[in-house]
C-alpha cells in the first residue's frame, strides 16, 4: 500500500484516531506522518507501550462519545463485564465482550495490530464457509503480493485455488 | 532445552556449541479459550473448575503429568517456572490453576492463566517452525474435544486483545554477551522493535539483563500465517545471531586483554567463591560460557554452564538439597554446587578426617 499524502513511498504508519466518536484512518510513510505531526513513537510496538496506548484510545473513546453512547452496551450480557471494567484493566471478559463492544473494540484492535483480518489457523469445528473465508482471504493477500512482485506463476496457481474456494465461500 | 540430557548428550562439545551456543531454545505459545464461558479472571469457581477438568480430560493422553497448582507451594510452583513451565502469572497462586505436561517436558498447557487454555511447545537450539508444529499437532488433539472461541474476522479470541488472531507468541532465547560488550545491543532492540518484535531480557530488561539472556518474540498476532509468523521470526534470530557472533569474534580480536580478564575472572569467582547470590551467579556463568565460545578457557563444557543456569535458581538448588533453605543458606549452598560442577570440592568437604 502506498502513502495515502505522497503516493510514493509505501505506507508504514497506520493510524486510526478516534476524534468526536468517529474513527478515522490514515495509512502514511513515516515522514508524512511526522510532517502531519503525527507521533511515531520509537518503541510502539513494545507491549507496554501497546497496553497503554488501548486504554488511551479507550479513554479516549469514553470522553469523546459522551452520554449518547453510554447508553449503548455497557455491559456485556454474557459475563456482565462493563465497559468500565474493560477501560480499567485492558482486558476482556469473554468471548462475547468483542461482539458486545464491537463498535469500541473492533478499530481499537486493529490499530493496536496493524492489520483487520485473522489469516492463520481455523479449528477443524468451524463450519466450512468459515474457513474458506479466512483461506478466501489469505488467498487474495498472496495473489496481491504476487502479482505486484511479478510472480505471475505462482498469481496463477493462486488464482486457481480461489476459484476452487468459490462456491462454498460467501465472505460479506 | 537447556539440561535436556535426551537430546543433547550425543553430541560433541563442538557440535552442542554450534548448535546452542548462541540460540538456546525455541518456544511458541498459543492462547486458547473455551467458547461461551468467561475467561478466567471473570469466571465463577465452578466454571474454572469445569474447565480445568475438560482441559485435563482432552490433554490426558498426550500429556499425562498433570499437576493442579492451587493450593501447592510457592517452591513447587517457582521450579516449573524456572524451568519455563509456567507462566510468571501461574506462579503467583492463581485459583483453579493447572499445568498438564509431557514426559520430556516439551510440550505443556497451563490452564486457567490469563486464558483457559495457554498451550506450549519448547525446542532446544533454533527450531521455531519445529516448535510450531508440536503446538500446531497439540492443538489439534485438544480441540477434538474442546470448542474453541474463535471469529472468522479477530481468530481466536483472548482475554487480552494484543493476542487475538493466531493468539500465538513464538520466542526465541538468546545469549547475546557479545552486542551486549560492544556496545550494539540498544540500536539493534531499537531496530528489532520497529519492525514489530519484542526483545526482553530473561532476567531483568534492556542492557540490564542479567547473564546476557534475551526472549525476541513477535509481537503482532492478528493478520499473519503462524507459519509466517514462525519463518520470519526464524530469519531474524538466525541474522541476529550472526551479528552476536560477529560482535564475540571483535570483542575477542580487538579488546583482547579485556575479554580474556572477563573470563579469567569469572572462572575465579565461580571457582573460589564460598557465597553466591542467584544474580551473580547468572551474570558469572554468562561470562564464562562466552569465555568457552571463545576458545578462551578449555577446562568446562558448555553444556556444564547451561546445566547450572537452571540449577543456581533458588527453588532448583532447594530442590536438589532436597529441603527448604533461606537466603544465606542458599547463597553458601549455591557457592558449594558451582565450585562442586566446575571442577573444585566443595568447602563441607575439605575437612579431612586423619
Amino acid at each position: 500500500m502506498l502513502c495515502e499524502n505522497c503516493q510514493q513511498n509505501p505506507a508504514t504508519v497506520h493510524v486510526t484516531q478516534i476524534v468526536d466518536g468517529k474513527v478515522a484512518k490514515f495509512h502514511l510513510c513515516e515522514t508524512c506522518a511526522q510532517l502531519k505531526g503525527l507521533d511515531v513513537p520509537e518503541q510502539a510496538l513494545d507491549l507496554g507501550n501497546m497496553l497503554e496506548t488501548l486504554k488511551e484510545q479507550l479513554n479516549q473513546l469514553q470522553t469523546a462519545s459522551g452520554p449518547a453512547t453510554l447508553e449503548r452496551a455497557v455491559t456485556c450480557p454474557v459475563c456482565g463485564t462493563t465497559r468500565t471494567e474493560i477501560l480499567k484493566t485492558g482486558r476482556m471478559g469473554c468471548d462475547h465482550c468483542y461482539e458486545a463492544f464491537t463498535a469500541e473494540m473492533l478499530p481499537v484492535v486493529m490499530s493496536l495490530q496493524h492489520a483487520e483480518q485473522h489469516m492463520g489457523k481455523v479449528p477443524q469445528r468451524s463450519s466450512k464457509r468459515m474457513k474458506a473465508s479466512v483461506e478466501w482471504v489469505r488467498l487474495r493477500r498472496e495473489l496481491e503480493q504476487a502479482v505486484a512482485g511479478e510472480n505471475y506463476e505462482q498469481a496463477a496457481h493462486l488464482r486457481d485455488q480461489i476459484k476452487a474456494l468459490t462456491p462454498v465461500e460467501a465472505p460479506t | 532445552m537447556k539440561g535436556d540430557d535426551s537430546v543433547t548428550a550425543p553430541l560433541t562439545e563442538e557440535a552442542y556449541r554450534e548448535a546452542f551456543g548462541i540460540v538456546l531454545s525455541s518456544r511458541v505459545r498459543l492462547a486458547r479459550n473455551l467458547r461461551g464461558l468467561p475467561f478466567p479472571d471473570r469466571a465463577s469457581p465452578a466454571i474454572r473448575a469445569d474447565v480445568l477438568h475438560r482441559v485435563c480430560q482432552a490433554a490426558k493422553t498426550e500429556l499425562p503429568v498433570q499437576d493442579v497448582l492451587a493450593g501447592t507451594e510457592r517452591l513447587f510452583r517457582q521450579r516449573l517456572f524456572e524451568a519455563h513451565l509456567i507462566s510468571r502469572s501461574l506462579l503467583e497462586e492463581r485459583p483453579e490453576s493447572a499445568v498438564c505436561m509431557d514426559e520430556a517436558r516439551h510440550r505443556a498447557v497451563m490452564v486457567n492463566e490469563e486464558d483457559h487454555l495457554r498451550i506450549q511447545a519448547l525446542r532446544p537450539g533454533l527450531a521455531l517452525q519445529g516448535a510450531w508444529q508440536d503446538a500446531n499437532a497439540l492443538d489439534d488433539v485438544l480441540e477434538q474435544q474442546l470448542d474453541y472461541a474463535f471469529s472468522s474476522v479477530l481468530g481466536y479470541l483472548t482475554c487480552c486483545p494484543t493476542n487475538v488472531g493466531t493468539g500465538m507468541r513464538a520466542s526465541a532465547l538468546m545469549h547475546l554477551p557479545g552486542l551486549v560488550q560492544m556496545q550494539e545491543i540498544e540500536p539493534i532492540i531499537r531496530g528489532l522493535n520497529k519492525i514489530g518484535l519484542t526483545v526482553r531480557g530473561r532476567w531483568g530488561e534492556g542492557t540490564a539483563a542479567i547473564g546476557h539472556l534475551f526472549q525476541v518474540s513477535n509481537q503482532m498476532t492478528l493478520g499473519l500465517s503462524e507459519n509466517r509468523i514462525v519463518k520470519d521470526l526464524e530469519q531474524i534470530v538466525d541474522e541476529l545471531a550472526r551479528h552476536e557472533a560477529n560482535a564475540r569474534e571483535r570483542f575477542k580480536r580487538e579488546q583482547r586483554r579485556k575479554a580474556t580478564d572477563l573470563v579469567a575472572r569469572a572462572e575465579g569467582v565461580l571457582l573460589s567463591a564460598r557465597l553466591m547470590t542467584t544474580q551473580e551467579a547468572l551474570e558469572r556463568l554468562s561470562e564464562l560460557r562466552l569465555g568457552i565460545a571463545l576458545g578462551l578457557t578449555k577446562k568446562i563444557e558448555m553444556r556444564t554452564v547451561d546445566r547450572l543456569l537452571l540449577d543456581v535458581q533458588p527453588a532448583h538448588l532447594q530442590t536438589l538439597a532436597e529441603r527448604a533453605m533461606g537466603r544465606d543458606e542458599r547463597d553458601e549452598v549455591r557457592a558449594d554446587r558451582l565450585r562442586t560442577a566446575l571442577g573444585r570440592r566443595p568447602s563441607r568437604r575439605t575437612k579431612r578426617s586423619t
